[in-house]
């Protein structure tokens, strides 16, 4: 089932080095990229159908298309490296294992939009990422495929490392261009967009890394040879994060549209110790959950995820056995985004920590179920009014918990009803 | 005039200001959208979530307000059931980590959030867990106290530093439900529109020193009127109560919105300058220092001023343009030579390119307007010449002590006629006091030549006269405003035209000066 596009130098040793990188093909495709028309690069990212790879799932082609044209002022290329989300860990593979790819997207990305000054942002932990990526960027500037002129070409390209302090809200586009300002991480408010005004009020494309290190086989191999992996809409590969409750976790590529049942079966062995699944999250800890019920019929693709009421996400799969509780689950979810909200604006600033405190007193015993329904409520009053997806990261998961596993919640109230699973009283116990 | 536009708003038409957000242009036609965080002095800054709304043309289902501008055609939405309800979850949100004890909060009676409460939400608290705790009462320097229990975390304040100001002392720390607005340790405010924080912020959080807790603001009548500290003449909200038996005090100076003048702002030291007008006035005429009624230190006066053989009188830069006309009439009947020097109230070096000035009186245009007299040169002549000085509450010594014209003062007979006890009062062979700015109606024209009219507002018990009614007693022909404006108007051709009561709110532009308008 797997695939090696993106992931076809992860094994090779010492393919973060030029030297290497190079035998294997890196920068193979820039004589080509380089007799085109920017615009004709735009197209064919568009025809092979490439989805953003941050999360949301937007074409990137089309991304590029919303620079406004002629204002005079430079364009920037921001690239997301801040891999934050819980259970997302596949872009610091290529960070480390094939840099050079990134760069080659890069170059390829720049010369499209016309872009010549690039920040990558990564976060803050990822120190090795760092040393590793910096190193594969001095190597490029000294074997020319950075600076002046990029591949003897009049066309300038300096690229920028910006470490992140360790804040998850920075992973959100616009607070990512705030840090690279040098200001507190925090959203702006859309309109306007980057793409018209993103980095010092300049034109701005913000992609994920994975986004542009698929470039390289795009035009090496045309739009048609991307395509031809995945679905209609939801075309090309993935690097999927497989972890939790597997035989086999680990990072997989893997082309989009495949049933979730059976890559967890076939390619991650299936459930560890020979456990009844009781849930799946698709793709990092803000993709609301399935049930072992709904992962039978889902696929690996956009799509198929709308229609189970989840989200493709960031492709961080965690499967949960039968022995999770969700509630104490919940509770580690709700932690977490409420330690990053950034607190700028009030419902995330103060919701989170409100349903943070009413799943803590639900643990210790003393919740209610009136505490259950105002969680829920709370759920719904907090999501979309916010500056920025971050509460909605929260409570759209938290919901679908509260929605899909409620008799646990209710295990856990002083007044509950009679309906706890078994394992659930055990823990307590 | 602006372009106009429609728009609907809950189903009905209205008329508003292009170039506007929806706060703006829709609240200027009286319909309020609740908003914490924006301040059009600030901009937006979209973190409160209060204003948010619904537009009916397939936009994002909710907008904020604030960040957006008013157009055409446009369809709002305010009343719908959704949106109230939206108004009511943020109010809740804002208020589980705010202590709800309005009787005993300073802000109590002009909270935004209490009147949002009562307006939007009207809801019990649902919250059943422990509350956020943050710290009370920090000194923040200026004068600004803060409680970040209150703090709604608007950042009024922080942008107030930011982008007014350009000082940056505060700044919000922490994230989630710990941030809180702080200075810098050791790094207080430290600028001289501090207390304009106090102003900006919605709810309890920022609190003057000065005034906290000296009154429930709703027992404050809240009149308006300009601010006599400097050639600036910002608009000001005047508080003050005159409690049962006792005399009518002014309680506090707040800024009164004007883009001609001040924009939305004034400095602390026009802010604090209500106190000269509680404190060391001078209340009690007297005569070779026995005290006597004002008939007979007036009578005095007179006698003084027919028996001198070369009386000066002296009219204050600070005075109205009426008690200016009334005193020049005055001095000209009585065929004395009549001065407006008034270099002591210059302060040089202490002004900035926003709202101070160096010039600290209110209407030194005035005296150039009315053509009275104002150089140095020739004061000194006639005052080294006259045997009798009548001065009509000019603090001849206020910043520059001028040792050698106090020599030639201390030499001649002196009336003084004034509002607070200075150098002249204490050497004065008659004291009259008079009232002060806040307590007679009159206009000013500023630095900037605009002319502002402003009405009497305090009331004391023991009510003293006006300027302008001394040199009627005194023998002039100026009985009241009417009359100065009667002459004003024919001598002075710039305010030919001026009818008083007509000068609009913000001020009457008489010359342009590129420095006529802030853009705060």
């Amino acid at each position: 089932m797997e695939v090696k596009i993106l992931s076809e130098k992860f094994e090779i040793e010492n393919a973060n080095l030029l030297k290497v990188a190079k035998e294997h093909g890196a920068y193979s495709t820039l004589d080509k990229l380089f007799s085109m028309e920017p615009v004709d690069v735009t197209e064919e990212v568009k025809k092979a159908g490439l989805r953003g790879r941050g999360g949301a799932g937007f074409p990137a082609g089309v991304k590029w298309g919303f620079l406004p044209k002629d204002t005079g002022k430079p364009t920037y290329l921001a690239v997301n490296s801040d891999e934050s989300e819980p259970a997302t860990f596949k872009d610091r593979y290529i960070l480390v294992r094939d840099p050079h790819m990134l760069i080659e997207g890069i170059i390829i990305c720049c010369w499209a939009i016309g872009c010549h000054d690039v920040y990558i942002y990564i976060r803050g932990e990822y120190t090795t990422q760092v040393k590793v990526l910096q190193a594969a960027i001095d190597e490029a500037y000294a074997a020319g495929y950075l600076g002046e002129k990029v591949a003897g070409q009049d066309f300038r390209i300096d690229v920028t490392v910006h470490r992140g302090a360790g804040a998850y809200v920075c992973g959100e586009e616009t607070a990512l261009l705030e840090s690279i300002e040098g200001k507190k991480g925090q959203p702006r408010s859309k309109p306007p967009f980057p793409a018209v005004e993103g980095l010092y009020g300049c034109p701005t494309i913000i992609n994920n890394v994975q986004t542009i290190a698929s470039l390289p086989f795009i035009m090496t191999n045309g739009a048609e040879a991307y395509s031809v992996y995945g679905t209609e809409k939801s075309a090309g590969t993935h690097l999927f994060g497989i972890s939790g409750h597997v035989e086999k976790p680990g990072m997989y590529e893997l082309p989009l549209g495949l049933p979730l049942l059976e890559v967890l079966e076939k390619v991650a062995g299936g459930v560890w110790k020979g456990r009844k699944l009781k849930g799946v999250i698709p793709g990092g800890s803000s993709t609301p959950v399935l049930t072992a019920e709904e992962a039978k019929t889902v696929t690996l693709d956009y799509e198929s995820m709308a229609e189970h009421g989840t989200m493709f996400g960031s492709g961080g799969i965690v499967v949960l056995d039968e022995t999770v509780d969700v509630v104490k689950l919940v509770q580690n979810l709700i932690h977490f985004y409420h330690h990053e909200s950034c607190g700028q604006c009030t419902p995330c600033r103060e919701g989170l920590g409100w349903m943070k405190k009413i799943i803590g007193k639900l643990l210790e015993g003393e919740g209610t179920m009136a505490d259950i329904e105002l969680l829920r409520e709370l759920c719904d009053n907090i999501e979309m009014k916010t500056v920025c997806v971050l509460s909605a990261a929260c409570t759209m998961p938290v919901r679908s918990y509260l929605d899909k596993f409620r008799h646990e919640f209710e295990a856990y109230a002083k007044d509950r009803v009679n309906s706890a699973p078994a394992n659930v009283e055990l823990q307590r116990n | 005039m602006a372009d106009m536009l429609k728009l609907f708003v809950n189903g009905e038409e209205v008329e508003v200001e292009s170039g506007k957000n929806l706060i703006d242009a829709i609240g200027a036609v009286g319909i309020e959208i609740p908003h914490l965080c924006y301040h059009p002095a600030l901009g937006a800054d979209g973190n409160c979530r209060m204003c948010l709304v619904g537009i009916e043309d397939g936009r994002p289902p909710l907008v904020p307000a604030c960040k957006t501008p008013a157009m055409e055609g446009m369809r709002v939405q305010l009343d719908t059931e959704k949106i109230k309800k939206i108004q009511r979850d943020v109010m809740e949100l804002e208020l589980i980590n705010h202590p709800v004890d309005c009787p005993i909060c300073d802000q109590a009676g002009e909270c935004k959030l209490q009147d949002y409460y009562m307006e939007h939400d009207l809801q019990e608290s649902r919250m059943r867990v422990a509350q956020v705790k943050k710290s009370k009462n920090l000194d923040f320097g200026c004068g600004v106290v803060h409680d970040q229990e209150r703090c709604v975390l608007c950042g009024r304040c922080v942008r107030f530093t930011r982008q007014i100001t350009g000082t940056g002392e505060l700044g919000i720390v922490n994230r989630t439900d710990t941030a809180r607005v702080n200075i810098f340790p050791g790094r207080p405010l430290n600028n001289r529109y501090a207390l304009n924080v106090v102003d900006l912020c919605p709810v309890g959080a920022m609190t003057s020193r000065d005034f906290r807790f000296s009154q429930r603001v709703w027992f404050l009548k809240k009149d308006e009127g300009i601010c006599h500290g400097c050639a600036k003449g910002c608009n000001i909200h005047i508080d003050h109560n005159r409690e049962k038996y006792k005399d009518d005090v002014i309680y506090r100076y707040r800024a009164r919105h004007n883009d001609l003048v001040n924009g939305y702002f004034i400095c602390d030291e026009g802010r604090m300058s209500y106190k000269s007008e509680n404190e060391n006035r001078l209340t009690e005429a007297t005569v070779k220092g026995d005290l006597v009624a004002v008939s007979e230190a007036v009578h005095t006066i007179r006698q003084e001023l027919s028996e001198a053989k070369k009386p000066l009188i002296l009219v204050s830069p600070n005075s109205s343009l009426e008690q200016q006309w009334a005193v020049k009439r005055l001095a000209t009947l009585s065929g004395v030579e009549c001065f407006g020097y008034s270099d002591a109230y210059i302060k040089e070096g202490d002004g900035d390119d926003y709202l101070i000035r160096d010039d600290k009186s209110a209407n030194r245009k005035g005296l150039e307007l009315i053509e009275i007299e104002t150089s140095k040169q020739r004061f000194e002549e006639a005052l080294a010449e006259c045997d009798l000085l009548v001065n009509f509450d000019n603090d001849l010594f206020r910043f520059d002590a001028n040792e050698e014209m106090k020599a030639v003062v201390a030499g001649k007979k002196v009336i003084a006629i004034s509002t607070h006890a200075n150098y002249l009062t204490d050497n004065g062979t008659v004291v009259l006091p008079v009232a002060s700015y806040s307590e007679y109606g009159g206009c000013v024209v500023n630095e900037d030549g605009i002319l502002q009219a402003f009405s009497p507002v305090v009331r004391k018990n023991e009510e003293l006269i006006d300027v302008l009614e001394v040199t009627r007693m005194l023998g002039g022909d100026v009985s009241d405003s009417g009359q100065a404006w009667s002459g004003i108007r024919s001598a002075v051709p710039e305010l030919a035209e001026v009818q008083p009561d007509l000068i609009p709110a913000e001020g009457l532009q008489l010359s342009v000066s590129e420095e006529a308008h802030v853009s705060a």
